[in-house]
């Protein structure tokens, strides 16, 4: 098992004795995480990791998962996305059957804690019935909601106003609640399957395993198959940059359980890609990390194109591999990415074909910003931060109203 | 340059300094600003906890490995207007001359306000780039062990973490109530008098500096007023 200590050679010896006093202060607790899959995007996978490293320092830490049927995903979808911005209606029927799913999970869980973080609007109606079986709500949106749509925005609006304390990936998808708001960047865990350093002969075996050649530069977009990340438009940059220089794309995507969406933008993209030898799209399955890790370190140049993101965490992990990322300028990828020092932001598949020329051509500031951009990782968006931040939040949430508090 | 040739680097503070470690959580108010017009109304209104966040408790949120500019206002103005003309007179504003934020606010109204009187339209952001009002809360813990002797203190200086630094000479201001003294230099004047390294401390150009360059220049005058006690900054 990964312990504390096993991050001390990658972030300092002092940051995880800061981290161990940070925990000794705040105390014994109960904290259950709720989200609604075990397996597939960030969240699952920052959650594997961080609620056993919690539970290491002394906080009493469970992570359940509310179950529901394919209907009740359709509508969490849907959810998904009207609050990042699409048209869609949900009729009254929907939000029962969205509720009472809610309902029947909250009958399963008999449990009590001193503090709850509920990931996302799946679950975020438990409240309703649980309230009383936690001291302190906190809801945390992992989307982009900088333009949700209004009236499901209304409706989940009524549901988190009653929450004790929300938590929002980037400033600008805060919104107007009753209660304190805070930030918390995600992060990436440097030692899991998909991040930690891989030997040459282990990412050739997985090049291998995919047929793929390292006979051209390789640019890769690694992201479910979902709109937002405009694999399309990928392919279209791609196109553009083809015509002057030879290089090959590949769009390896994962499925999530909770996405029913996916297999209708795989075939989309499938289209766009067809009759074009150098354009290999890879279907992985959601456990697939060590595939992405050694897909990311074969990269010369890794592209998320997306044209809406909560954060990014893709951009975070080809960062943390030392490779320049052309990222859209949507969401955490604005945050993660400054222009000629770790990466390029980009606007369109016109903008995004530019910027894979630019770097082809100039393999020696690829490196550069590579290095800066691990460094920048390191700094900010590793699990450690975000262990020190939840430890920070559940000080500051038993303690409202006050800007300092000396423990 | 001063150094004591008997000053005994062991002699035993009155009060041992105890570091403190700080622990920032941005909170975002949900209000953004989308030109210039809207950043200077929302000036004139919000917390100062809010400007505290922007012009200086920002450096201990995200930061970009290179500093061109030493606080949010000045930052949006060069990314987002992209208006560099205003980022040079952001850039060159610093909060650290004032004796409190309502000054500090004051001031700031006046330059975007003499800024926005000479231009012919107002500057607006490129969208995604709008400016997001934030504030930050803090826990703040005591480290176990306090510095009992100048010794020690170099000695943990060299280990402690930038939000250490960042508490004791950014955060030290307002607790001192002065603008100049900063937690390190006050316990240095109280304990062993040596008034050329505490002026040597309070020169600091603090605000232009990142935290890093912060402690390195601290630990840089104590080798230089008081030779080599315990290593020196690499």
């Amino acid at each position: 098992m990964v312990t504390l200590n096993d991050y001390a050679p990658i972030v300092g010896p002092e940051v995880i004795a800061q981290l161990q006093r940070l925990a000794e202060r705040l105390g014994p607790r109960r904290f259950v995480h709720i989200n609604s899959t075990r397996t597939g995007g960030g969240v699952a996978e920052i959650l594997s990791r961080a609620v056993p490293l919690l539970n290491q320092m002394g906080l009493n830490t469970v992570w359940e998962v509310i179950q529901g049927d394919p209907e009740f995903f359709e509508i969490t979808k849907a959810f998904h996305n009207a609050l990042q911005g699409h048209d869609i209606r949900l009729t009254p029927a929907q939000l029962r059957h969205y509720e009472e799913v809610n309902r029947e999970n909250a009958r399963k869980f008999s449990w009590e804690a001193d503090f709850v973080l509920v990931h996302d609007p799946q679950p975020a109606w438990l409240i309703h019935v649980m309230r009383p079986q936690v001291r302190y709500w906190i809801w945390r949106c992992h989307i982009d909601v900088s333009r949700p749509n209004l009236k499901v925005w209304k409706y989940l609006r009524e549901i988190v106003a009653k929450y004790d304390a929300s938590v929002f990936s980037m400033a600008q998808f805060a919104q107007n609640l009753p209660h304190p708001q805070y930030l918390i960047r995600p992060s990436i865990d440097p030692l899991s399957e998909k991040n930690r350093e891989l030997t040459p002969e282990e990412i050739q075996k997985v090049l291998d395993r995919l047929g793929i050649e390292r006979d051209r530069p390789i640019v890769l977009q690694v992201s479910r198959f979902d709109s937002f990340k405009d694999p399309v438009g990928v392919i279209q940059a791609f196109r553009m940059v083809r015509k002057h220089v030879p290089c090959k794309l590949i769009l390896a995507g994962g499925e999530a359980t909770d996405d029913p969406e996916g297999p209708r933008i795989f075939a989309e993209v499938m289209e766009a890609a067809q009759g074009e030898p150098d354009i290999q799209v890879l279907l992985l399955p959601p456990d697939a990390h060590h595939e992405v890790n050694a897909l990311q370190r074969a990269a010369d140049i890794i592209v998320q194109k997306s044209t809406r993101e909560g954060f990014g965490l893709t951009v975070t992990e080809a960062m943390w591999k030392g490779k320049p990322v052309i990222g859209g300028a949507v969401g955490g990828i604005v945050l993660q990415i400054r222009d000629y020092h770790t990466g390029f932001l980009v606007h369109s598949p016109e903008g995004c074909a530019f910027r894979i020329r630019y770097l082809l051509h100039r393999p020696e500031m690829a490196k550069r910003m590579g290095r800066l951009a691990r460094e920048f990782v390191r700094q900010h968006f590793l699990i450690t931060r975000n262990i020190r931040d939840y430890l920070t939040l559940l000080t500051l949430v038993e303690n409202p109203g006050s800007l300092s508090i000396e423990l | 340059m001063e150094v004591p040739p008997a000053f005994d680097y062991d002699l035993p503070a009155q009060d041992p300094f105890w570091f403190r470690e700080c622990f920032l959580m941005t909170m975002p108010l949900g209000r953004k600003a989308v030109n210039l017009r809207e950043l200077l109304q929302a000036l004139r209104e919000v917390d100062t906890a809010v400007l505290h966040f922007h012009l200086l408790q920002s450096r201990l949120a995200v930061t970009q490995p290179v500093v061109e500019y030493p606080n949010d206002f000045a930052l949006w103005a060069a990314s987002a207007l992209q208006d560099v003309k205003l980022a040079e007179k952001l850039s060159s504003f610093d909060p650290l001359e004032y004796e409190d934020l309502e000054q500090v606010r004051q001031a700031m109204v006046d330059i975007l306000e003499d800024y926005l009187w000479d231009l012919p339209s107002v500057p607006w952001a490129r969208p995604g780039f709008e400016f997001h009002f934030c504030k930050a809360s803090m826990v703040v813990i005591r480290t176990e062990t306090p510095a009992r002797t100048l010794r020690d203190f170099c000695l943990h200086m060299g280990k402690v973490g930038l939000d250490s630094v960042y508490y004791h000479f950014f955060e030290a201001r307002r607790r001192h109530g002065h603008r100049q003294v900063d937690d390190f230099s006050f316990w240095i004047e109280n304990n062993f008098g040596l008034p050329e390294l505490v002026r040597a401390i309070r020169d600091i150009d603090l605000y232009f500096y990142t935290l890093k360059e912060v402690r390195d220049t601290l630990l840089q005058l104590i080798l230089e007023h008081l030779g080599e006690i315990c290593g020196y900054p690499e």
